[in-house]
């Protein structure tokens, strides 16, 4: 059996797939910002990585720069002390003065196979406190960071100048001595509160004296990580530490992620270790994906108030379209009716209506709510005589004829067909009262038409009385004297058939 | 450590309460104010540690009479003890550069503690071209008369870092330790207290002669002294040379294999005890001079149980302050003492870190 759809159904229909569309949209909103937010934060960790690994390989780069360079300055160095008549200590000491003014070098120092120390300012013993000196011949270049009794933290290069003789000593090395806080100076670059950088012996312990981060600040980093990495990360990462690895370490303190990374500096014992502060470029990108967000949302809630609204509009609409409908179906039902009740030849109502105005006019007399009525039975004389000579379309006419007599004479009744050649006419109120006179005035008319050879209609008529049960009662009566009518016209020359 | 921890205070002051106690009674009255001073709070103790060597140090505000000066120092043997003295002079310099004041000098040492080496050494610079010439002095007996000469000679002589030529000497001002013989009375007082006092020990003594060696030694005999139950089994001079205070120490090990403790009077003393008292897996007690890198890893581990740090950094700053002044002219008085005092701390195990990274840098 098909379940008819009603008006309710397709409300409740529009209703929740509106409701279902809203939801879908909105859990794909929410979907797509945590999408957009994990891929954000995947992509900020992929950037930092890069953008530190490429920091720290520039900066170190840049620190074995200066170390080559300053190798580089320290044989120029020499070959210019070489040129010079060094023959007393006051001597050599104006000459380092000068080189270390023209080339730029700090600390400049020459060193005898006594392991005698010869600096622009002092002469000293010097095998316990260079490290280098501890080897009875160099066999090479050395570097070596030098941080004893709290003095400032320097980074010495040291070449072997066997052949090198002054004041008739013979020499063993050449050293100068790069201070730690130039080489940071070199380094350092706009912070902007996210960036950091320090220099890092072997066993992660800081030697720039530079804060890397609020976490780590000051502390060995590894000591400082502890917290936060896992036993066998955190190996890992000394390991590398202690082989001259490269990598990179990404942590979490109090929510705030960091990662920093590290890349060995060569020809030292040093690691780079750049830190950025992830949450800082976070809130950054934050920010903007925030404002896309708000936007989207400002989006999605426009797109769900207009698919709101259009689903009120449409329901409206759609229950306008309904109301009309059933409008317009009243309207062809009445039409239907008008056109089942009318008589298709005269245009007045025909029998069927009759039949229904006179069931309606028996309630009422029935319920005694009605006094006044009268009928008027109407027949036209000489029908089928003029339908058997003349043929059927001057019957129709003289139909319409006489229905256009009645009419014109009972206006102020309702006129029914209600037979081939019969009129009913029931009078009420002022078609009532007028009734003797119409009657009168009809008649007239219908004589006057015998001598014209026009229409003639014999009629007769009934008032309701209180014997009467129904309207049939007076209909009879009316019949009655239509019939003895309709044989006075007959004396008057009117034709009867 | 498994008793309570006892903390720095500037060694002068802690011996002139010794002092003060052991008048008023031959009882360890010290001790008892030593425990005393271990009530300190954490952060008062790394305040002290880290005052224990100044390295803020200022240049006064005396005005030398001259533009440049040259200036031969002198001091015992090459060891690292001086090399942090070097330190404080450089700083002095650079800070007089600043003035626009050039100070050269020559600071020179032999391998092995000699008189004989620093009395040549003394007489060459005396043919040099010096304003001063300063000596650490490695035998009283044999430098102070050559001194005598030297000052009679029109040269301005000083004496600098660990020990003074004799009572009575000319040369003209003295800057560093002043009381090593108390120093020597506080480690063995802390070391009596460890042993409760009673059991034997050694005392491991530097140089033959060298004052500050000795005095420390006299020091720590006059205490031992004191106390009935405690015995000095041995009392050895390793030179200043790790390897040889190392030797000494199996020797005394071995001949007194109940040894309870050493007292050190040097630098290179606890470094080479505490080497042979972790091989040889001795309970000898250690008590010792000086701020040596191993002696502080030492100190870390429970090996030392203490350890008197010198400021060598105000001294070598102090020395080259002074020498300016003598240079031109001044003397002992308003403008600096005769003897410029230096401060020693003694730091113990939960010191050490701390001591380490200040001096060394350890983290690294």
């Amino acid at each position: 059996m098909k379940k008819k759809i009603t008006e309710t159904t397709f409300v409740i229909t529009a209703v929740i797939g509106s409701f279902l569309i809203m939801l879908l949209v909105m859990v794909n909103t929410f979907s797509s910002s945590k999408q957009t937010v994990s891929a954000t934060n995947e992509a900020v960790s992929a950037v930092s990585s890069f953008y530190l690994e490429a920091m720290a390989d520039r900066r170190a780069q840049t620190i074995s720069n200066l170390i080559n360079s300053t190798f580089d300055e320290m044989g120029k160095a020499l070959a210019f002390i070489e040129e010079e008549h060094v023959e007393t200590q006051d001597d050599l000491r104006s000459i380092i003065g000068k080189v270390e003014s023209l080339l730029s070098l700090n600390r400049l120092a020459l060193v005898d196979q006594d392991d005698i120390v010869y600096t622009r300012y002092t002469t000293y013993t010097g095998r316990t406190r260079h490290e280098f000196l501890s080897e009875e011949v160099m066999q090479d270049r050395m570097i070596s960071t030098v941080y004893f009794y709290g003095s400032s933290k320097q980074l010495c290069l040291a070449i072997p100048i066997p052949d090198f003789t002054i004041m008739g000593k013979p020499m063993k090395a050449c050293f100068a001595q790069i201070d730690i806080r130039d080489i940071v100076n070199l380094l350092a670059f706009d912070y902007q509160g996210s960036t950091y950088f320090g220099l890092y012996s072997k066993n992660g312990g800081n030697i720039s004296d530079t804060d890397l981060g609020p976490v780590i600040a000051g502390q060995n980093l590894f000591d400082a990580l502890e917290p936060y990495l896992t036993e066998d990360i955190l190996s890992m990462h000394r390991d590398n530490f202690a082989n001259g690895a490269e990598g990179d370490i990404t942590y979490a303190s109090d929510g705030v992620a960091e990662t920093l990374a590290y890349f060995p500096i060569q020809g030292t014992d040093w690691e780079i270790v750049v830190l950025i502060r992830e949450s800082v470029i976070n809130d950054q990108i934050r920010e903007i994906s925030e404002k896309n967000l708000s936007s989207s949302r400002k989006q999605t809630a426009f797109t769900l108030i207009a698919a709101l609204v259009l689903a009120v509009v449409l329901l409206l609409e759609s229950r306008m379209i309904a109301k009309s409908k059933i409008e317009a179906e009243k309207e062809t039902s009445k039409t239907f009716k008008t056109m089942a009740n009318t008589d298709a030849m005269t245009g007045v109502r025909n029998k069927h209506a009759y039949a229904e105005q006179e069931a309606a006019l028996n309630q009422q007399i029935k319920d005694h709510e009605i006094e006044k009525l009268g009928v008027v039975v109407c027949d036209i004389n000489g029908l089928k005589t003029v339908n058997d000579t003349l043929g059927h379309a001057e019957g129709d006419k003289l139909i319409k004829e006489a229905c256009a007599l009645i009419c014109k004479y009972f206006s102020h009744g309702a006129v029914f067909r209600i037979g081939g050649d019969e009129f009913a006419v029931l009078l009420k109120g002022e078609g009532y009262d007028l009734m003797t006179e119409d009657i009168e005035a009809f008649n007239r008319k219908a004589e006057a038409n015998i001598a014209e050879d026009a229409v003639v209609v014999s009629v007769g008529y009934a008032t309701l009385n209180a014997e009467d049960r129904q309207v049939r009662d007076v209909f009879d009566r009316a019949d009655q004297m239509m019939y003895e009518r309709k044989k006075e016209l007959k004396e008057m020359g009117a034709r009867t058939r | 450590m498994d008793e309570p921890a006892r903390r720095k205070r500037p060694i002068l002051l802690r011996a002139a309460a010794l002092l003060f106690a052991a008048c008023l009674s031959a009882a360890p009255t010290g001790a008892a104010e030593e425990t005393g001073s271990s009530q300190e709070a954490p952060e008062a103790a790394a305040s002290s540690v880290r005052s224990a060597v100044d390295f803020d140090r200022e240049l006064d505000d005396y005005t030398p009479l001259k533009d440049h000066y040259n200036f031969y120092f002198t001091y015992k043997t090459v060891h690292a003890w001086w090399d942090a003295v070097a330190l404080g002079m450089e700083e002095a310099q650079r800070q007089y550069l600043d003035k626009g004041i050039t100070i050269t000098y020559e600071y020179m040492a032999p391998d092995m503690a000699s008189a004989r080496d620093q009395s040549k050494r003394l007489l060459l610079a005396e043919q040099g071209d010096y304003d001063v010439i300063g000596v650490d002095v490695a035998d009283e007996a044999i430098i102070s008369p050559l001194l005598d000469e030297m000052v009679e000679d029109g040269e301005k002589v000083m004496t600098f870092s660990s020990s003074d030529a004799a009572e009575g000497c000319k040369r003209i001002a003295y800057v560093g330790n002043t009381h090593n013989y108390e120093d020597g009375v506080l480690l063995t007082e802390a070391l009596c207290e460890k042993l409760d006092y009673k059991g034997k020990v050694a005392v491991l003594v530097g140089s033959v002669g060298a004052p500050c060696h000795e005095d420390r030694a006299r020091g720590a005999a006059d205490t031992i002294g004191k106390y009935g139950d405690m015995e000095i089994v041995a009392r050895e001079y390793d030179m200043d040379s790790v390897d040889k205070a190392y030797e000494l120490t199996k020797k005394i090990l071995t001949e007194h294999p109940d040894l309870d403790g050493i007292i050190c009077c040097n630098m290179s003393n606890p470094v080479g005890a505490a080497r042979a008292i972790t091989e040889m897996e001795s309970n000898a007690v250690i008590v010792g001079m000086d701020h040596d890198q191993e002696a502080l890893r030492y100190l870390t581990d429970g090996v030392i149980y203490c350890l008197g740090v010198q400021d060598c950094y105000s001294i070598g700053f102090d020395t080259i302050q002074t020498a300016v002044k003598i240079a031109d002219g001044q003397s002992p008085g308003e403008l600096f003492p005769e003897k410029t005092d230096e401060i020693t701390t003694i730091i113990y195990q939960e010191d050490a870190a701390l001591m380490l990274e200040l001096l060394y840098g350890e983290s690294l």
